[in-house]
């Protein structure tokens, strides 16, 4: 069953096999006897194309719609600070190494996303950082950036 | 093999893991996987596996104690137990019903473990007369059944394949060495890796969706005693413990049916087998017996094509595949032959984990409760902080990281806008043999594509797949209104 977003998500998809196919072509289909580098993905995208075009015609017809299918945003405040977090700490991660990094990730979240006290957060946070650096880095060897911290 | 000390711990790890990760709704086995994953590349293959393995059938322990207690599934295969697990734990019977899934669990992951070890080889030896079309049309069925069976809607199903075939392409080609969507980006040189596909598709994904949705986790008050289910709860569910661990085993070994379908089976042939169908849904303890026994023989079944013919049966075993490609071990009909230590090593840590969880599950369950108290709010920032360090101890690279945060908000509008990513992570592991396999058929067969059609075995594999995509097309037409 199919619901009015989807006109839009077969329309994404269609642009982006488009894209697949053209560059695709770009790195070669090869011939049937010896198949190029673009071979495979060129045709996973025609297939891919084809289809969410009958994904974009399908939704216009009332007979193949979902009645109650409309995706909910109320949260997405909320999710857009958790996606902000994770790729602000990747950037970070690095440059200033794992402890403040996590520690400044988990005081975000508590803080700014969850809306907890400050005494809280900045506790919990420094003892998630702390905790999690001896399970990895000195128990599981698991080579975290010292960053800051290096000496 | 598996009675060293070393492998005993490392199964002793996996299943108690594995019903944490069953406990805790939000986070479920393809996530659980990924995440241990990472911290298995320092031990030798065999005993990784052995752990990842308890890990899976160890959620299946696991995910009944929360539908029985708080009727909430820790993961979907345990939906069903909640509409007669958690009225019987209201009327003060969460004990036996807690006792009778795990006796049920166990019973069926010992009976699918010997049907896992008898089958397995045979297959195994059998798929050693396959050639390259052969392969290829295998992985095109095995795609087109995951595609079928997982999805509402097939169109959107065959997409997220035909995504996971393109990202799969991503990296040096393997036989001309040419780049192909790598942007000059050094991390995507050695091809898109499943690890962070599946934490940032799986994990990530299913916090961003639970951020803001209120989780009420009030666990029903009530004292948890006399585990063990009296002579009667015994009579009811002794013959659906054997019928849910043999159709659980059987459904399991079918790519794409997964470990959520056989409960649903198994629950409806109680239902219809019962001689008060009408008191379904009010405590029977069939409703319980069946279907916990069901979701863990599938989760062996799932195993059969995996370990014998190297075609994951759904994501979970997928990311075990990629797991053995990780370790440097070949998927296929050889695995067994050249490494017989690791086939037989993980069924005895099977018969071994089995009895583990029996042991181990039902004193543990005050203290899984108590963990299921930990609110969201604490659990969410440590499952994502785990996601992050997984992804970066992989290579020690950020770029990892990243693709895992992609990943992640795309899981994200995916489940919003209803699609399906088992489909996509399928065809992504699949994808490099699935090319290789065409290209080395054509190659051989000058450029036609006459051997997919004229070898018997080829073309049963695509004629099935065929009759699989041309199902729904009967369907619609049989539901479209006359009109006059």
């Amino acid at each position: 069953m199919m619901s009015k977003a989807d006109r839009w998500t077969g329309l994404f998809f269609a642009l982006f096999s488009t894209y697949i196919c053209v560059a695709s072509l770009r790195l070669g289909l090869g011939t049937f006897h010896r198949p190029g580098p673009g071979f495979l993905s060129f045709y996973a995208g025609i297939i891919l194309g084809f289809l969410s075009l009958a994904l974009v015609s399908l939704g216009f017809f009332r007979f193949f719609r979902h009645p109650e299918e409309r995706a909910s945003w109320q949260s997405w405040g909320r999710i857009l600070l958790v996606v902000l977090a994770i790729f602000v700490f990747t950037l970070l991660l690095e440059k200033l190494g794992f402890l403040p990094s996590t520690f400044l990730f988990i005081w975000f979240l508590l803080r700014v996303v969850e809306r907890r006290g400050w005494g809280f957060s900045v506790g919990v946070a420094l003892l998630v950082a702390l905790a999690s650096y001896v399970v990895f880095d000195v128990l599981l060897k698991a080579q975290l950036p010292a960053g800051l911290l290096e000496r | 093999m598996a009675l060293t000390w070393k492998n005993l711990a490392f199964a002793f790890a996996g299943v108690l893991l594995g019903t944490l990760v069953g406990v805790l709704p939000g986070i479920g086995p393809a996530a659980g996987i990924s995440l241990l994953l990472p911290s298995t590349f320092h031990a030798d293959p065999i005993s990784s596996m052995i752990m990842l393995c308890g890990l899976y059938y160890g959620t299946m322990y696991g995910g009944s104690t929360t539908s029985i207690l708080v009727n909430i599934p820790g993961e979907a295969a345990s939906i069903v137990t909640c509409f007669d697990g958690y009225q019987m734990a209201r009327q003060g019977r969460a004990g036996p019903a807690l006792g009778i899934a795990a006796f049920g669990s166990f019973i069926a992951g010992t009976i699918s473990v010997v049907g896992l070890m008898f089958l397995a080889p045979t297959l195994a030896s059998f798929a050693l007369k396959f050639g390259s079309p052969e392969y290829f049309s295998l992985m095109v069925m095995s795609m087109t059944l995951v595609t079928y069976l997982s999805q509402r809607s097939v169109i959107k199903g065959i997409m997220m394949a035909s995504l996971g075939l393109v990202l799969s392409t991503v990296g040096l080609d393997p036989v001309t060495a040419e780049l192909r969507f790598t942007y000059d980006t050094l991390v995507l040189r050695d091809g898109l890796g499943i690890v962070p596909v599946v934490m940032g598709l799986f994990g990530v994904s299913e916090v961003l969706l639970n951020v803001g949705v209120r989780i009420d986790r009030e666990v029903f008050k009530t004292t948890i005693k006399g585990l063990f289910p009296n002579r009667q709860d015994w009579k009811d569910s002794s013959m659906p413990i054997v019928r849910g661990s043999f159709l659980g085993f059987i459904l399991g070994i079918i790519p794409g049916i997964g470990i959520i379908i056989p409960t649903f089976m198994s629950y409806g042939l109680e239902k219809r087998l019962s001689k008060h169908p009408e008191q379904f849904g009010t405590g029977r303890i069939e409703g319980v017996a069946g279907p916990e026994s069901s979701n863990n023989a599938a989760a062996t079944g799932n195993l059969v094509p995996m370990l014998s013919l190297g075609i994951p049966a759904n994501a979970i075993t997928a990311i075990l595949l990629g797991a053995l490609t990780i370790y440097g071990l070949q998927p296929g009909p050889l695995l067994i032959r050249e490494h017989p230590d690791l086939f037989w090593g993980v069924i005895a840590s099977m018969y071994i984990g089995n009895a583990m969880l029996l042991v181990l599950n039902l004193p543990l369950i005050p203290l899984w409760v108590q963990i299921l108290r930990v609110p969201y709010m604490i659990l969410y920032p440590l499952i994502l902080l785990f996601c992050l360090i997984g992804a970066y101890s992989l290579n020690n690279n950020v770029g990892d990281v990243i693709i895992m945060g992609i990943f992640g908000v795309v899981g994200f509008l995916m489940k919003k806008f209803q699609f399906e990513p088992a489909p996509l992570v399928l065809a992504l592991v699949l994808g490099p043999m699935l090319e290789d396999n065409l290209r080395q058929s054509l190659l051989i067969s000058g450029g036609s594509f006459a051997p997919f059609f004229t070898r018997p075995l080829s073309a049963f594999f695509l004629i099935i797949s065929l009759a699989i995509l041309l199902v729904p097309l009967f369907k619609l037409r049989s539901s479209t209104p006359r009109s006059r």
